[in-house]
């Protein structure tokens, strides 16, 4: 029955222009935490900014649809509730929002650092530099590994920064939005 | 005349131009050519029409593959690029094509799955190309330039976010499918969604329920001793619930929001007996944070039998037509 196609009674135009918005208000402040701190150029820190948040927001929508049909009806029901109410039915569901809240930063937090990790390693033309340098002394090796290291940890702290950045401003226009 | 004449070979003239330009389009330069597979697929499709059993199955399958590889090759060759990107409209009908291929059957050419995965579909065609420099499939496979690169992954990165809206969009339909009564409800306060039917006036399942159950009920009581009678009502929550339980699950067997109703009795004294109300209460999603039910009344008042040989006091009962609608939470149990 769900693979028949009929008539449009609901059209999510809200959540199109919300995901925009959003999206529209976290490149930018991601793009410029990258440009600062990583001293990539401003076109390049744009792209990894884009990169990651749409493709982070399309995992998040993927383990949406494959959650939904799974969950209990009470959860559903009160997604539904949201979704189309905007509001909950019962009071108890607080926490459990806040809980889902903490879990999506966190989740969007690994998922963002692994992508970045991923892209600087399919799209960095450094990589073939390096291996020209490979015949180089033992010392200087450990200089380089220490380096990777250094850049492998200020890249975490990167990324926690530019996401902490962008979910304040996305929860300051949620907050002023309800008022 | 003259002129007349001149008119009419001028616009033969001109009806020849058109002509020429079509067979032109319509005719392959060479044998291996865009055309030729779209005449193969249309060969094929008229012959799978004709065609019985797996053999129909295995030629209509060539036939697609003919199509989309026409239509491919045809679109590539056309610089026309959608507004905004570097995605050619080809690659949008040649995704069009493939996905309807790939997820569309006998009784819907069209799914859902075949909309959602459009975008993508058409964004991975898209990036094809990239990776054979010179247009030229002969060409050696190497991986794009830097520049390019950042742009198809981009790229893919928009459609596939479309693609999720698409199914966000059908996760709703598939919602208001399963659970029909919320339509009855408003929207407006919605973040998410807009309306683009007009709100029904009662929850059909509701009212179905409650009508379905009025006749199983007064089967109960009709014609029943008052003592009876008066007995099955000091009981009524089990009787009516189990009831009401039997007739939701047979008639809303298709509806997920089966589990979202609830079938309530509430008993009054009034002077001359006893209302039943019988509520049908929604537990699901709703705008307003109390919900609502579905209230029907009926009215149980003993009189006297018309058979002859018994003189007992029977019970009679009356109810009302309609369902009444009730925002707001039910009325305490007694």
């Amino acid at each position: 029955m769900p693979e028949t196609l009929t008539i449009p009674r609901v059209l999510p135009i809200g959540t199109i222009l919300f995901e925009l918005l959003f999206l529209l208000v976290a490149i930018p402040i991601e793009a410029y935490i990258f440009h600062s701190s990583f001293k990539f150029d401003k076109k390049s820190s744009m792209f990894y900014a884009i990169t990651i948040n749409v493709l982070s927001s399309v995992a998040g929508w993927i383990i949406f649809f494959l959650l939904e049909p799974i969950l209990p009806l009470p959860i559903k029901s009160e997604i539904i509730n949201y979704v189309l109410f905007n509001t909950f039915k019962s009071s108890s569901i607080q926490s459990f929002v806040v809980l889902t809240g903490f879990i999506i930063f966190f989740a969007t937090f690994l998922f963002k650092f692994s992508l970045l990790k991923g892209l600087l390693f399919i799209l960095n033309d450094s990589v073939k530099k390096e291996e020209v340098t490979l015949s180089v002394s033992r010392r200087e090796r450990w200089h380089i590994n220490k380096k990777a290291e250094l850049l492998n940890t200020n890249l975490a702290t990167t990324t926690l920064i530019a996401n902490s950045l962008s979910y304040t401003a996305i929860t300051l226009i949620l907050l002023i939005r309800s008022k | 005349m003259d002129l007349l004449f001149k008119d009419l070979i001028g616009s033969f003239k001109f009806l020849q131009d058109i002509l020429l330009g079509i067979r032109k389009f319509l005719t392959p330069d060479r044998a291996y050519s865009w055309q030729t597979f779209i005449y193969l697929s249309i060969f094929s499709l008229v012959s799978s029409y004709l065609a019985v059993g797996f053999v129909k199955d295995i030629i209509a399958f060539f036939g697609w593959m003919f199509l989309i590889a026409g239509t491919a090759w045809y679109t590539t060759d056309d610089p026309l690029r959608v507004p905004g990107t570097f995605m050619p409209v080809g690659a949008l009908i040649t995704g069009f094509l493939i996905s309807i291929f790939a997820f569309g059957h006998e009784e819907s050419i069209i799914t859902t799955k075949s909309i959602v995965l459009w975008p993508t579909l058409s964004a991975i065609i898209t990036t094809i190309p990239e990776f054979f420099p010179g247009r030229n499939p002969q060409t050696k496979l190497q991986f794009p330039k830097l520049q390019v690169r950042q742009k198809l992954i981009i790229l893919v990165a928009w459609c596939l976010l479309i693609s999720c809206w698409l199914q966000f969009y059908f996760v709703v339909d598939k919602w208001l499918k399963e659970y029909p009564s919320l339509l009855a409800d408003n929207f407006q306060k919605s973040a998410f969604v807009i309306r683009v039917e007009e709100k029904s006036k009662l929850p059909q399942n509701g009212s179905t329920i409650l009508n379905k159950l009025q006749p199983l009920i007064e089967e109960q009581i009709v014609t029943k001793p008052w003592a009876e009678v008066e007995k099955w009502l000091l009981d009524a929550n089990q009787h009516v619930g189990s009831l009401g339980n039997q007739v939701i699950e047979k008639n809303l067997a298709k509806f997920a929001e089966r589990g979202l109703w609830r079938i309530e009795p509430r008993v009054t004294n009034v002077n001359s007996g006893y209302r039943l109300d019988i509520l049908n209460i929604w537990t699901g999603p709703s705008e307003s944070k109390v919900g609502f039910y579905l209230r029907k009344s009926c009215l149980i008042q003993p009189t006297s039998s018309n058979n002859q040989n018994n003189k007992a006091v029977v019970a009679d009962i009356e109810c009302d037509r309609l369902s009444k609608l009730v925002i707001g939470a039910p009325p305490p149990q007694q």
